[in-house]
């Protein structure tokens, strides 16, 4: 079976030698995996597939499973683009990634314990500690702290790649509040509603069972001599960007989703404020960042937080989900020395690969980066969401000349790769009415417990929309595709 | 020797029109340690609203108060009673030698054990623009060139109020040249950290008979931590290595780690808040 | 249950209520105005006063000359006027969102296919030919609405708080209504003999309240005062009357409280002292003074919410 560019449907379909294609090999022919499903894909019409495209959109935005975009003037609804086209991941290839994401969440955590506590890792110079007192996200407050169940990072996001040369490759770690997955659940569901002809030809691993996980997780690290903890999800409100995902994840846990103002602290014990008065809660998912949890220890303008909600914690009466502080070590500065750090205290060498990354701040690497800044992507070490990023051959000599001035300017703040060229995926493109390949990659999610851990059976691909763009954030014009992990 | 102290803090917050949420963090209690024990602890309000003990973001001992009704003024009063030991502090000062002293500052070890007190923070940041002509000298022990570094600040900056606030950084202070107890102990820290010797901000209580400056409030010094010997204290205010007359609430990295009181106050209109503090000592013979 | 979440889920259940008798009101008495037998009842003029007598503010200068389109869109699908439909919908969106988690899916998406129907109707649309449109899809909503909520929803607290906001409001509207069609009686007369008995304004408010065919159904006669009244107020089997949503009231509150011996200082005491008042209650008595009535029933209905908000939502 082969690439049928006489099919209208993939009438516009370019296949690039240079990229990794997942579904066509460099001979045109269909992967193993596709077959069942281009076979019954060319079943349909192209028009019939636009109808479900425009059908799932307005599913999803009925439902309200939106998020906010910011304009200068006005702030609009939008919902995530979601692609019908799902991605397979076969068996084998998963379990690589599977025990890649957990050792790195596992080594992550080890590393976070040890710099809250001894650290080892600093005195024996494997990571320099300059990197670790420059961060703005290292909490001297968690220092000495054992957090219930001596886990920091519950939930992992581990974003990957795949290059050109077929190998995965890790991107960066979320261990903040990394989302998303409420998403990977959502797309599940339009996908089946829409081709579930095509569904019940795969045997693919479910996904619904995160919630139930990620609950048992919370409950595993409750506080010491809580039989039944009280679980809740605390968003910053129903304007937050991801409000959808906060309320997705209370309703499926079946907890509550309280705002820091239904929560207060008295005698060290945290309580929400229900219809029959104060209720103790016990395990806190956080989806608000560190410096706005406790306006008495962080910011104290904020009015997201709960006052006296890390003294609660220093003492041990709450849990929360993941701790404060976490943010140092996804900094992409300590982003490129996650093989050392998983060699250090697994004794294991990385399952995953790293990207190469130059640190602007040693002053030879910085030369390297300034002479070949065409080739490579120049990130701002400790900036979310696409923002700040500039990548090599997209760039003008004048534009050249700018981001070498502001490199030159402040080169700890600045990180280089090597331009990584992600993986292509068929992804339908309203304007041509077709499909077109278009880069993707995917954010697994991990959870940690106490002697309990999992990994979702599926992920968030993101393929960028615009043709050759390399960005897959939703802030800048991504979308998203179901991911199905096969059972065999 | 010990000297017995009784110290009394009082504030009063008035507010023009009434407040409907409150919520009061005091960082004011001594701390109970080894030099100095704590015999009793009292902090009491106007309102009668029960005061939940807690402790900060780095494990000192803190007292939250949180009216449930709207009030339009409060009052706070606390009474701490110590027994401080009296010790010179000329004797504690290190059995390593000027190299042995500098090899420990310079290992990683020591630069890792002590990190969170050798960083710059907002506070504690020397500004590129000034010129400081504090010269560490070399051929004598740490401990020397502190008191000389303590002495050099009692010299160039004179002690003024209201000229600064508790947000003024070091720029400023250098400009000026004058400043309180909280500014020359953030430029203390600034300067004893920039030769890399882990330094902390310590807020307290000053017992001021001898006329010393920390005029009844609360009172800052710093803190430094010397290879072989340990933290020594260092009172950049009054010239002072800090003893039996400094009594220690609490350290962090600079004012804002540990300021004596934090609230969150939900009113409109204008508030005004006085606080005082009283140290009085009385010699202990039976100890 | 949050605290704060009861409150959403209360204030949700109000607007969504608020809005279909607004949009009836409306609805109602424009259509009805246009062949109405006396001069004042059509007059322009005097249906938009009433309106806004019973939307928003009243306007009572009689030397203003309203515009007709002016009226219908801040009534409807004004984003400016803080008590227009477009916003009651928002606010009830709003709240959902914050309730989001306790409520089905399918409720949430009724509510927010409704909201963006509203948001995208066109003012140019509405006021050249979507008048009756609109209003009747505002009607049918809220009713489905209502159909989610009794059959998607766990009948437990979030159902009761949500019905006691539904029904509170509903009384509350129904006196409003009662009075900004009593008070139309009072200036258009009765067109046969006693002006007031027997005002055209009284077959508009049933519709209003839509209880016309069930109110001809019960007393087999044309609607005059007396009966309009009773029917509306005192008849507990009416869906839209005032006793009938005490008794609705009286249901939840005791199902959320679960005590059986309530505080006299409670919300639940108060609305069964008012519930034990109006079933022996005489319609004559009310009759005599019923702007004093209106008044009296607005405030008990405003003290019952606070007692709800200080005993639940605080």
């Amino acid at each position: 079976m082969k690439l049928n560019t006489n099919q209208p449907s993939f009438s516009s379909y370019k296949r690039d030698n240079h990229l990794f294609d997942e579904i066509f090999t460099k001979n045109d022919e269909v992967k193993e995996v596709y077959k069942t499903l281009l076979n019954l894909y060319s079943e349909h019409s192209i028009q019939d597939y636009a109808r479900l495209n425009e059908k799932a959109k307005a599913s999803f935005f009925n439902q309200g499973i939106t998020f906010q975009v910011y304009g200068e003037h006005e702030t609009k609804e939008k919902i995530f683009p979601f692609d019908l086209f799902p991605r397979i991941i076969d068996h084998k290839e998963w379990s690589h990634i599977e025990k890649g994401v957990l050792q790195r969440s596992k080594a992550l955590n080890h590393f976070l314990w040890d710099i809250y506590h001894d650290k080892k890792i600093l005195k024996q110079g494997i990571v320099p500690l300059d990197l670790i007192n420059s961060s703005a996200n290292y909490l001297d407050q968690m220092q000495g702290l054992n957090p219930p169940g001596g886990i920091y990072n519950h939930i992992s996001g581990t974003d990957l790649i795949k290059h050109s040369d077929g190998n995965y490759y890790v991107l960066e770690d979320n261990i903040r509040c990394p989302s998303g997955v409420s998403y990977v659940i959502c797309n599940r569901t339009a996908l089946k509603r829409a081709l579930f002809g095509v569904f019940n030809h795969y045997q693919t691993h479910t996904v619904t069972d995160y919630a139930e996980n990620l609950l048992e997780i919370m409950e595993s690290v409750k506080p010491q001599g809580v039989d039944n903890p009280t679980c809740v999800v605390i968003t910053p409100g129903i304007y937050n960007s991801a409000y959808y995902e906060h309320s997705y994840l209370a309703k499926a846990m079946g907890v509550e989703l309280v705002e820091g103002r239904d929560l207060f602290v008295e005698n060290d014990f945290v309580y929400m404020r229900t219809i029959n008065g104060p209720q103790k809660v016990d395990v806190i998912y956080r989806r608000i960042d560190d410096i706005f949890m406790d306006p008495l220890e962080f910011r104290p303008d904020s009015t997201l937080g709960v006052p006296g909600l890390l003294a609660a914690y220093k003492l041990g009466n709450v849990c929360l989900v993941n701790a404060p502080g976490t943010g140092v070590a996804d900094d992409k500065a300590i982003y490129t020395y996650m093989p050392q750090i998983i060699k250090y205290y697994l004794g294991e060498e990385p399952i995953l690969n790293n990207v190469h990354t130059y640190h602007c701040n040693r002053p030879d690497e910085l030369k390297y980066v300034l002479e070949n800044i065409d080739k490579l992507v120049v990130k701002p070490v400790d900036e979310a969401g696409g923002y700040g990023i500039s990548i090599g051959n997209k760039l003008t000599k004048a534009e050249i000349e700018k981001v070498k001035a502001v490199i030159k300017e402040n080169p700890r703040k600045y990180i280089a790769q090597p331009i990584m060229s992600l993986s292509v995926h068929a992804t339908y493109i309203e304007d041509s009415q077709s499909f077109e390949p278009r880069h993707v990659d995917l954010r697994t999610f991990c959870l940690l417990g106490k002697d309990k851990s999992f990994v979702l059976k599926g992920g968030l691909t993101r393929v960028a929309l615009k043709k050759g763009n390399l960005i897959v954030n939703s802030s800048q014009g991504g979308g998203s595709k179901d991911t199905w992990v096969l059972k065999k | 020797m010990a000297l017995n102290y009784v110290i009394k803090y009082a504030a009063t917050n008035t507010y023009e029109n009434f407040v409907d949420e409150a919520l009061w963090q005091f960082l004011i209690a001594p701390l109970n340690a080894k030099s100095q024990q704590v015999i009793s602890s009292e902090f009491k309000n106007s309102l009668h609203i029960p005061v939940e003990k807690s402790i900060n973001g780095y494990g000192f001992e803190t007292f939250r108060v949180h009216p449930k009704k709207r009030f339009k003024s409060i009052d706070f009063e606390a009474e701490f009673h110590v027994i401080k030991d009296q010790f010179n502090p000329f004797e504690k000062t290190s059995d390593l030698s000027i190299e042995e002293e500098i090899s420990e500052l310079n290992s990683l070890n020591f630069k890792v054990e002590h990190s969170a007190f050798l960083k710059s923070t907002t506070l504690t940041k020397l500004p590129v623009s000034h010129e400081i002509d504090f010269v560490y000298d070399e051929e004598v022990s740490i401990f020397e060139n502190l008191k000389n570094l303590n002495n050099w600040i009692f010299d160039i900056f004179s002690f003024k109020t209201d000229v600064t606030d508790v947000d003024t950084d070091l720029d400023m202070i250098l400009e000026e040249k004058q400043g309180v107890c909280q500014d020359f102990t953030h430029l203390f820290c600034a300067i004893a950290r920039s030769y890399r010797i882990p330094t902390r901000y310590i807020s307290g209580y000053l017992h001021q008979g001898n006329g010393y400056f920390g005029d009844s409030q609360m009172h800052a010094w710093a803190e430094a931590f010397i290879p072989g010997c340990g933290w020594v204290g260092f009172d950049p205010t009054n010239n002072l290595i800090a003893a039996e007359n400094h009594i220690k609430v609490a350290d962090g990295k600079d004012y804002s780690d540990c300021p004596p009181i934090k609230g969150i106050v939900y009113t409109s209109g204008k508030n005004h808040t006085k606080y005082s503090v009283e140290v009085h000592a009385q010699q202990n013979a039976q100890q | 249950m949050l605290a704060r979440v009861a409150n959403n889920l209360f204030w949700m259940g109000r607007y969504i209520e608020r809005s279909e008798h607004v949009a009836r009101y409306l609805n109602v008495n424009y259509f009805s105005s246009l062949d109405a037998p006396n001069e004042l009842s059509q007059s322009r003029q005097f249906v938009l006063r009433s309106m806004l007598f019973m939307a928003s503010d009243p306007v009572t200068d009689p030397n203003i000359e309203l515009d007709e389109g002016q009226v219908l869109f801040d009534i409807a699908l004004n984003k400016e006027k803080p008590d227009s439909i477009i916003n009651y919908l928002q606010y009830a969106r709003e709240n959902a969102n914050s309730a989001r988690d306790l409520i089905s899916t399918e409720l949430y998406e009724s509510l927010n296919k409704f909201y963006h129907y509203t948001l995208n109707y066109s003012p140019e649309k509405f006021m050249k030919s979507g008048l009756y449109e609109f209003t009747v899809h505002v009607a049918e909503s809220t009713s489905i609405l209502r159909g989610k909520i009794r059959g998607t929803l766990l009948h437990d607290d979030v159902y009761s708080i949500i019905m006691l906001g539904i029904n509170i409001e509903r009384a509350t509207q129904i006196i409003r209504i009662i009075n900004a069609k009593y008070n139309d009686a009072n200036l258009a007369g009765g067109s046969y003999g006693d002006h007031l008995k027997n005002s055209y304004e009284w077959t508009t408010l049933l519709k209003c309240a839509e209880s016309y065919d069930m109110m001809r159904r019960y007393y087999k006669k044309a609607p005059r005062s007396l009966i309009t009244l009773e029917f509306l107020i005192l008849n507990p089997n009416c869906p839209r009357s005032i006793m009938n949503s005490l008794n609705q009231v009286s249901r939840h509150i005791s199902d959320l409280s679960k005590s059986k011996t309530p505080d006299k200082n409670s919300a639940e005491f108060l609305v069964g002292k008012v519930r034990a008042e109006y079933e022996f209650k005489l319609i004559e008595e009310i009759e005599e003074d019923l702007q004093g009535f209106i008044e009296k029933i607005l405030n008990t209905l405003n003290d019952i919410a606070k007692k709800i908000e200080i005993e639940y939502f605080l």
